[in-house]
């Protein structure tokens, strides 16, 4: 029993690193560059996850000060770091599909297999 | 007034970006003119810089007015204002080159698009070596990636977009696992600031070990792959072969470089001695160092290509630059930063000559530069320097670097390192003599015209030779620079 109550405490937490894990699978081992970005960015979703889960309070509020006394806020510093993490995140996913988009155009395949056959041919005709 | 200097050159460089689209329609020359002066402003003041920081320590300066608690804060320590002049002087050498080089694969209208992508990544290059925040570092890591990928696609050409692509991956990878070893961080300790975090982990960390333990992890990986360190090098050799001569002198000895700063700030700054020793870093540093020396040179003997070669070799070099680190001590680490600045010139000069070589003869494999030195006799005679200064032969600064190395081992009480420092020079001769002994004494003399000079463009000539002189004069007078290196190195309070 003490097992699944950890396991539920940490939910977020072993959530996020599951996955972060997920996702680096996915960059890694998946052939398709479109999921090799989805990897990406399933990556920085458990990330941010992570950091929400670390700011927040049980049983706390929104820092909004309405001058009630006894009041438990949640901590805000996380979630600000998060937003500028998604707008990193956004952008090298829009620099990497457009990257994609030019592959498409000169090598007419996005699977890497294929790819690295292609670059292999070319290094021969040289 | 001065402590607003660093502030003022990162602006400056971020204005300069964003005047240069406005100058579009003008000459072209006019934008290279602004580019140098706006350069040649910021040497000054960081020349200004470092004198004041080594007579009166470190600028602090925080944004905004806010508390460092709280808000975003740069500290200027003696490493960083070496650093962020070794960034600005080489890159002005690497910018002038650039003017002669027009046309590298970049077509003409690209012009202006490069070199506003170059303004911005100087602009995150001093930012990162600037700043005191975790996270803030994050950021300029991104902004980095983002414009060293378009720097490598500029050029159109098929392998380009795929060698950025698998770059952007790779360096996506390791800024993710950055970010969760700050999250980590942040976890346990409640601060971004790097002071305030190394506070909070000299007191706590014996009672979250696990967490630290992790966090150092994913922050070295982090760093590890973006620095190029060996296990995690494969990104490299692809973009620095394909990327534009003058891109890979500044990917290559510059924005490598600057990531080894933050792996220097992480492990000295925020985590410090007594937990990098109870968690033996200093072991699986050496290690990864040593595999890295001797993969990187023996990938290199097996390639044809030169530049990629230039970029197999510039992995063997980092090595030496983490094996400096690793020894955990001011000698070692002021070999890393003497190591930092030489290899940037001597790399630097290596692919500029070459670059040379591509722009005038069309050529890029190792066997065709048999007799080229009859032809180009500055350009070979450069590279021969750089060439010799990576193998390290003495009076180039190569051999300096290679010397203190292995002062720092035997002082480590490592002597067998010393073994490996001389085998990776061994094996950097199997890959760099050749083309010296083919370009010099294998040709027909009836084409060789004592002192005729190639005809290129006068600023790539220009260049290597500041280099060539740089690597030379940095060999015989070590002292110039090694001196304040030691005194930076010193500053962080070695036990």
């Amino acid at each position: 029993m003490k097992i699944i109550q950890v396991f539920v405490d940490n939910i977020n937490f072993i959530g996020a690193v599951a996955l972060f894990l997920i996702g680096l699978r996915t960059v890694v081992t998946k052939k398709n560059l479109i999921k090799r970005i989805m990897g990406l960015n399933i990556m920085g979703t458990s990330i941010f996850l992570f950091l929400v889960a670390i700011g927040n309070v049980t049983g706390g509020v929104p820092p909004i000060l309405s001058g009630e006394e006894g009041v438990t806020y949640i901590n805000p510093i996380p979630s600000v770091l998060i937003l500028t993490g998604i707008v990193v995140v956004v952008s090298i996913t829009v620099y990497s599909l457009s990257l994609t988009v030019k592959i498409y155009e000169m090598y007419g395949t996005i699977n890497q297999d294929e790819l690295t056959n292609l670059i292999r041919e070319d290094d021969l005709h040289d | 007034m001065i402590n607003q200097l660093p502030i003022i050159n990162m602006l400056l460089f971020l204005a300069t970006a964003l005047i240069i689209p406005l100058l579009s329609r003008r000459k072209f020359n006019i934008t290279l003119i602004f580019g140098f002066i706006m350069l040649a402003l910021v040497m000054t003041s960081s020349f200004f810089m470092l004198f004041h920081i080594a007579d009166n320590g470190a600028i602090i300066y925080q944004f905004g007015g806010h508390d460092s608690r709280i808000g975003i804060e740069f500290k200027v320590d003696l490493m960083a204002a070496i650093i962020s002049l070794f960034v600005v002087g080489l890159t002005t050498v690497i910018y002038i080159y650039s003017c002669g080089d027009e046309t590298e694969g970049v077509e003409q209208k690209e012009y202006g698009r490069y070199y506003i992508l170059l303004f911005i990544m100087l602009f995150a290059l001093l930012g990162i070596i600037y700043t005191n925040d975790l996270f803030n570092a994050y950021v300029f890591m991104e902004i980095i990636s983002i414009t060293t990928c378009s720097i490598i696609s500029i050029k159109r050409k098929k392998e380009t977009y795929a060698a950025s692509f698998r770059y952007v991956m790779l360096n996506e990878i390791g800024s993710l696992s950055y970010l969760f070893g700050v999250a980590l961080i942040y976890m346990v300790t409640g601060y971004t600031n790097i002071d305030f975090v190394s506070q909070s982990i000299q007191t706590i960390w014996q009672l979250y070990s696990i967490n630290i333990i992790i966090a150092l992890g994913f922050l070295i990986i982090g760093i590890g792959i973006k620095a190029a360190v060996f296990p995690f090098h494969i990104w490299l050799p692809d973009a620095h072969a394909s990327a534009p001569s003058s891109s890979s002198a500044l990917l290559s000895s510059i924005v490598v470089k600057v990531y080894i700063i933050v792996l220097i700030k992480l492990l000295f700054k925020v985590f410090k001695l007594d937990v990098l020793n109870h968690f033996h870093v200093s072991d699986i540093l050496v290690v990864v160092a040593a595999t890295g020396m001797i993969m990187g040179s023996i990938f290199a003997i097996a390639q044809k290509d030169v530049k990629r070669m230039l970029g197999y070799s510039s992995i063997s070099q980092i090595g030496y630059i983490v094996m400096g680190i690793a020894m955990f001590s001011s000698l070692g680490l002021s070999s890393a930063l003497f190591h930092i600045v030489s290899h940037g010139l001597m790399k630097a000069a290596l692919f500029l000559s070459v670059g040379i070589i591509i722009y005038k003869k069309k050529i890029k494999k190792k066997d065709q530069f048999e007799g080229l030195a009859y032809e180009m006799p500055i350009t070979m005679g450069v590279f021969t320097i750089a060439a010799l200064g990576m193998i390290g032969i003495p009076l180039t600064s190569g051999f300096i670097s290679k010397l203190t190395l292995g002062v720092a081992a035997l002082d480590h009480r490592q002597g067998f390192l010393i073994i490996i420092v001389v085998l990776s020079g061994l094996l950097n001769v199997i890959y760099y003599l050749p083309i010296i002994i083919s370009s010099f004494l294998k040709s027909e003399p009836k084409i060789y015209h004592p002192f005729k000079i190639e005809k290129v463009p006068w600023p790539m000539l220009t260049s290597v030779i500041i280099l060539g002189i740089g690597i030379l004069t940095f060999g015989i007078f070590p002292n110039l620079i090694m001196n304040i290196m030691t005194q930076a190195a010193e500053l962080f309070g070695w036990v």
